[in-house]
C-alpha cells in the first residue's frame, strides 16, 4: 500500500523532514505534526511492485506473491485464489481467451507430442517425466492498428525476340506509385517479462472467436499474471511483427513487371484500440537426462512449443537417408533421361 | 577347337585386328602399340571400332572423302561396319572424327562436335597421340548414353547429383531441427484486415524504352567446322565433322 501525505495548503507531497520531525511541504514551506495531520489530506493507493499478504478464505493460511501475480493456488491447502485488488482500473483485463483444454487433455497432447518428434532422443520420446504442468494466463496487448503506406518504384517490362543472328532485349520503364490504407487486427504481443517472446510468438495464432469480456472467475483454479510492459512499450515490437505483412500486400499490388526496384517505401502505422487480454498457456516442465526443459501449450488450440534436445544420431541418420535417397533418385531419373548409371 | 570358336563366338570381339593406320608417322612404336592396346580395349566394350588414320596427304581429295574411302575398304577386309575413325590430314592439317554403323546414332553430329571441342587443344600442340587417346575415352563414354541426350550435361554428372543430394539433406534436416521446437503459423493474412485495407491511389507511368543488342556468337572452331554426317563412295552413311589445326 502506499501512502501520501496532500500538503492542506497547496496540494504537493508532504515529506519527512528529519531536522524538525514534522513533514515539510518542499513547495509553500508548510509544516504539520505527523500526530494532528487531517486525515482526509491521507491518500492510500495500492502499489503495484509490492508483494501482498493475502488470507486463504478456505484455511486462513497466508499467502505470500510476487507483485505480478493475479491469480494463484493455496500452497497449504491448494484452494485457487483470485487476487482481485490487482486486477482492478488499470490492470483490469478487456478480454480473455478461457481455457479449452483441461490438464488431462493437455497431459495426452504433450504425450503425443513427444511421440512425433522424428530427430528427439528415444527416452524423451516415452513422454513420462513431466515434472509439473501448470495452467496460466499470460497478459498480451492485442492492437487494432490502423496505417498508411506510400511507395514509389521503378517497374520493368522486358521483351526479349532474335531477328536474324541478333537477340534484341527490349526495356520499358514505368514509374510507380501506391497509397494504401492499412488496417491489422488483434495484433498480439505478450507482456510479460517472465514468458519468452519466441515461444509465445510461435504459439499463435489464437482463435479471435473465443475471445470474451473479462470476468473474474475464468481464472479460478489457474496462476494469471499481471502485464510488466504497457501498451506503450510493446508497440515497436508489434510494428517491427507486421512489416513484413505489410510489404508482402504491397508486393500483392504491383503486379506485371519483370523486375520492382523500390525508390520510396514509407510505411506509418498507429494504434487505434489497444486491449488488455489474457491468453491461456499450459507450461510443460519436463525433465531429461537431468536436464529441465520447458514447453508451452497454447491452451486454447493444442500448438505445442519449445526446444527439445536433439538426437546427433537421428540427425545423421535423417541426413543420410534423405541424401542417399535423393542420390538414388536422381541417378534414376538421369538414367531414364539417357544417361547413364555411373 | 570347335568349343572354343563356340566360346569366343558369344563375346563381343573387336573384328579387327589392326586399329592404328598411321601413314603420316606421326607417332612412336611405344605410341603406337599402346595406343593400339587401348584401342583393342575399348573397341571390344563397345562392339564398334575405334581407328585412327593419319596421312602426309590427300593428294587434293577432301579429307571427308579420304576416310569414306579408306573406311569402305576397311569395312569390307574387315567384315565390320560400326566403328569410330578420326583421320588426320597433315597436307591441309585437318581432323576429321566420324562414326560408322551403330557409332552413327550412339556418336551423333553434335557428339562428335563435342569430341573435336575436347582433341583441339592436343591437336594444336602436336600430340597426336593425345588426341587420339581422348578420342577413345570421351566417345567411348559419349556413346554409352541413350541417342539425342547431352552427355555434358551437369544433370549427368555424379558429382552434381552428389552435391544436389547432400545440399538436398542439409536444407530438409536443417529445417526439421528449426522446427523441432514448432514454428511461427502465423503468416500476413492472420491479423489482416480485408475491409478496411485498399489501395487509394495507384499510378503506373511509362518512363522511358531501351533496347540492347547482341549478336548470336558464330560458333568459334579453331581453324572453321565444316562436314557433318554423310556418305562414302561406297554407300555407307557416317556421322562426322572436321575441324582445320
Amino acid at each position: 500500500m502506499v501512502i501520501q501525505y496532500k500538503c492542506p495548503n497547496c496540494g504537493s507531497d508532504m515529506a519527512f523532514d528529519a531536522e524538525s520531525g514534522k513533514l515539510s511541504c518542499p513547495n509553500c514551506g508548510r509544516q504539520d505534526n505527523i500526530e494532528t495531520f487531517p486525515e482526509e489530506n491521507i491518500e492510500r493507493k495500492l502499489d503495484p511492485e509490492e508483494a501482498k499478504e493475502y488470507h486463504c478464505e478456505n484455511c486462513g493460511a497466508v499467502i505470500l506473491t510476487e507483485a505480478e501475480t493475479t491469480a494463484t493456488h493455496c500452497s497449504f491447502c491448494g484452494a485457487p485464489v483470485v487476487l482481485a485488488d490487482r486486477l482492478t482500473g488499470d490492470l483490469a483485463p478487456a478480454k480473455v481467451i478461457p481455457f479449452t483444454i483441461s490438464k488431462e487433455e493437455a497431459v495426452a497432447a504433450f504425450r503425443e507430442w513427444t511421440k512425433n518428434g522424428r530427430l528427439t532422443p528415444r527416452g524423451f520420446m516415452s513422454g513420462d517425466r513431466i515434472k509439473k504442468m501448470t495452467g496460466m494466463y499470460v497478459p498480451f496487448w492485442l492492437y487494432d492498428i490502423d496505417g498508411t503506406a506510400e511507395v514509389a518504384a521503378i517497374g520493368t517490362r522486358v521483351r526479349n525476340y532474335q531477328r536474324g543472328d541478333t537477340i534484341y532485349t527490349e526495356t520499358d520503364f514505368y514509374d510507380v506509385y501506391r497509397a494504401i490504407d492499412l488496417s491489422y487486427l488483434k495484433v498480439p504481443a505478450d507482456a510479460s517479462e517472465k514468458m519468452d517472446d519466441e515461444l509465445m510468438d510461435k504459439l499463435e495464432p489464437y482463435d479471435y472467436r473465443e475471445l470474451k469480456d473479462f470476468r473474474m472467475p475464468y481464472l479460478a483454479g489457474f496462476l494469471a499474471e499481471k502485464y510488466d510492459y504497457d501498451d506503450e512499450a510493446l508497440f515497436s515490437r508489434v510494428e517491427s511483427k507486421i512489416v513484413p505483412y505489410i510489404d508482402s500486400y504491397i508486393h500483392t499490388t504491383i503486379s506485371g513487371y519483370s523486375t520492382v526496384s523500390y525508390t520510396n517505401k514509407q510505411i506509418q502505422a498507429n494504434k487505434k484500440n489497444v486491449y488488455y487480454t489474457l491468453f491461456p498457456v499450459w507450461m510443460v516442465y519436463y525433465d531429461f537426462e537431468n536436464k529441465e526443459h520447458t514447453f508451452a501449450m497454447n491452451g486454447q488450440t493444442g500448438k505445442v512449443v519449445g526446444k527439445p534436445p536433439i538426437s546427433g544420431g537421428k540427425v545423421a541418420a535423417w541426413f543420410t537417408g534423405i541424401a542417399a535417397s535423393t542420390f538414388v533418385a536422381l541417378k534414376a531419373v538421369a538414367y531414364a533421361m539417357g544417361g547413364v548409371l555411373w | 577347337m570347335l568349343f572354343f570358336m563356340m566360346l569366343t563366338g558369344g563375346v563381343a570381339v573387336s573384328a579387327a585386328d589392326q586399329h592404328i593406320y598411321d601413314q603420316a608417322d606421326l607417332l612412336t612404336e611405344a605410341e603406337e602399340s599402346e595406343l593400339e592396346a587401348l584401342a583393342a580395349e575399348y573397341s571390344q566394350q563397345h562392339e564398334s571400332d575405334f581407328l585412327f588414320l593419319t596421312t602426309p596427304s590427300t593428294d587434293g581429295v577432301p579429307v571427308m572423302t579420304y576416310m569414306g574411302d579408306f573406311f569402305d575398304g576397311w569395312a569390307v577386309e574387315n567384315g565390320q561396319e560400326d566403328a569410330v575413325l578420326l583421320t588426320i590430314d597433315m597436307g591441309s592439317r585437318e581432323v576429321f572424327l566420324a562414326g560408322f554403323g551403330t557409332a552413327e546414332t550412339t556418336l551423333d553430329n553434335s557428339r562428335v562436335d563435342m569430341v573435336l571441342d575436347r582433341i583441339m587443344p592436343y591437336m594444336r600442340i602436336g600430340d597426336y597421340g593425345g588426341a587420339f587417346r581422348e578420342t577413345v575415352t570421351t566417345a567411348s563414354r559419349y556413346m554409352e548414353f541413350r541417342p539425342g541426350a547431352n552427355p555434358e550435361s551437369i544433370f549427368f554428372k555424379t558429382w552434381f547429383q552428389l552435391a544436389v543430394s547432400l545440399v538436398l539433406g542439409g536444407v530438409i534436416v536443417g529445417s526439421m531441427v528449426l522446427n523441432a521446437g514448432g514454428r511461427v503459423t502465423t503468416t500476413s493474412r492472420t491479423y489482416f484486415d480485408g475491409n478496411n485495407t485498399r489501395v487509394t491511389s495507384e499510378r503506373d507511368r511509362f518512363r522511358n524504352k531501351t533496347v540492347t543488342r547482341r549478336r548470336i556468337p558464330k560458333k568459334n572452331n579453331s581453324g572453321g567446322g565444316f562436314g557433318g554426317g554423310g556418305m562414302t563412295g561406297g554407300g555407307r552413311s557416317f556421322s562426322g565433322g572436321g575441324r582445320g589445326f
